[in-house]
């Protein structure tokens, strides 16, 4: 098979990612006002606060959602928030009690105490719904299989009511159905980190303040990485993504001359 | 190097193969990946779901209550015969009526009202300022509405309202493209950075 040009454009886009990511150089960021919100808003709890921790992603989006998660377990345990693990996509099961566990160690939190992991449960909505009459009837157990009375953190948690808010960490259209059923009927406060793909998709949340605050994307991740003074995998990848949105725009010149010389050539107009 | 990052690496390679064309490496890769992703969901839905919820509070506990959702998740499996399909229509009915129930008045509540609600803001703020964002708001909800409705040609004040629609229209569009792009870009990027970093140990 002989290379085409698709072949050199993707040869081309996988030189501009290696060549970045070698390249020592982190490109300046300002923090936008939704990551400083979402900031604000976890950094304003008082210590200690219950947050609920849904994990609704698929393992193909880890590489997005992966960096997202980590500031937020990272700042969470930074200011003593006790946090409950769940997951409503079984894919984010797995990934969401390692990077629980893995920050957990991080900052010294022991398991049970600081937090928790009740693990997957199928039927999202109903899911929801039915948190919002007992936490303790969804979960009768943790993702281990070890009892709710076994579970210090756990005492006397009933519903939405005890938690000071939901944080969903999606790649898909999760957090409307937090919004819908978790704030619409139970009155818990929503907020969300989500992959860039969905940020548009949940503006109109954030503007009418279904949702309490909102980061997304990669390069939400490395405005909360400054905040939080901690460099990760976003502020890595900055200058990749950029130099990656400056091929693509050349890319797209190049397409357009292309096209209207070809134009041209012909005798059209 | 631990064994899992070598896989990981190898079965990352073997994806980006089909970039330059369908190969048997991609093909095993895609396989597993289907194989692994349904086996995994299996699993975790049978040991965090079914045991916890259900089998051990019936058969452990007593919970006989819990006889009626085992009954009507088995006359399910009656979709599999011809004979016993019309069985699975009454769990079927329970799925739609409890779902309908439970999203038609959440749906008209987030989705409608309240979405509504936050469409009329007030045009001028208590300390006497313009809210621009209000009125972008306001205008670009109308054009857009002008846009679906059918019901009259697009002609005069509709038309241009409508013409006006299709501009948000398109930002939105442009909008939604542009963050999906790079939505796939960073997948891209932490693929390369786990090569780089962890697999090959070319940087920190």
């Amino acid at each position: 098979m002989k290379p085409t040009s698709r072949h050199l454009c993707f040869l081309g886009l996988a030189v501009v990612v290696v060549v970045a990511m070698l390249v020592d150089y982190r490109p300046a960021l300002t923090p936008s006002d939704d990551t400083r919100g979402m900031f604000d808003y976890i950094d304003s709890l008082p210590q200690g606060s219950l947050l609920l921790v849904s994990f609704d992603h698929e393992a193909s989006s880890l590489p997005e959602v992966r960096p997202l998660a980590l500031v937020f377990l990272r700042h969470a345990f930074a200011r003593n928030h006790r946090l409950i693990g769940i997951a409503l996509l079984a894919e984010g099961t797995g990934v969401g009690c390692g990077l629980m566990n893995q920050v957990a160690k991080e900052y010294g939190k022991e398991y049970g105490r600081d937090y928790v992991y009740l693990g997957f449960k199928p039927q999202y909505v109903a899911a929801i719904l039915s948190m919002g009459e007992s936490i303790r009837q969804t979960f009768p157990e943790d993702y281990t299989g070890r009892a709710w009375e076994s579970l210090p953190m756990l005492e006397g948690i009933r519903n939405y009511g005890d938690l000071a808010g939901v944080i969903s960490i999606t790649d898909g259209s999760m957090v409307m159905h937090w919004v819908e059923y978790g704030n619409g009927r139970f009155g818990v406060t929503i907020a969300a980190f989500v992959a860039a793909a969905m940020v548009t998709t949940y503006d109109p949340y954030l503007g009418s303040g279904q949702m309490r605050a909102m980061v997304g994307g990669l390069r939400g991740a490395a405005e909360y990485e400054l905040l939080i003074g901690r460099v990760g995998s976003g502020a890595r990848s900055m200058l990749a993504q950029t130099s990656m949105h400056l091929y693509v725009l050349l890319l797209i010149v190049i397409g357009n001359v292309v096209y209207f010389r070809n134009r041209r050539s012909r005798g059209g107009t | 190097m631990d064994l899992a990052t070598g896989v990981a690496a190898i079965l990352t390679l073997a994806v980006f193969s089909f970039l330059y064309r369908d190969n048997p490496a991609y093909k095993v890769a895609e396989s597993l990946l289907i194989g692994l992703s349904i086996g995994y969901f299996l699993v975790i839905t049978w040991n965090n779901s079914l045991m916890s919820l259900l089998f051990k509070p019936l058969f452990g506990d007593g919970r006989l209550s819990l006889v009626i959702p085992l009954g009507l998740g088995l006359l399910m499996f009656g979709r599999f015969h011809s004979k016993t399909v019309v069985l699975s229509r009454l769990p079927i009915a329970v799925l739609i009526g409890a779902g309908a129930g439970a999203a038609i008045p959440a749906m008209l509540g987030a989705r409608t009202m309240a979405q509504m609600s936050a469409t009329v803001q007030p045009l001028w703020s208590e300390s006497n300022s313009f809210n621009l964002s209000g009125l972008i708001v306001l205008i670009g909800v109308i054009c857009t509405l002008a846009y679906f409705y059918f019901s009259r040609e697009h002609q005069g004040g509709l038309g241009r309202a409508a013409k006006v629609g299709t501009w948000f229209l398109m930002i939105f569009f442009g909008t939604t493209f542009g963050f999906t792009v790079m939505s796939r870009m960073s997948t891209l990027i932490g693929r390369v950075e786990f090569l780089l970093v962890d697999f090959l140990h070319l940087t920190n």
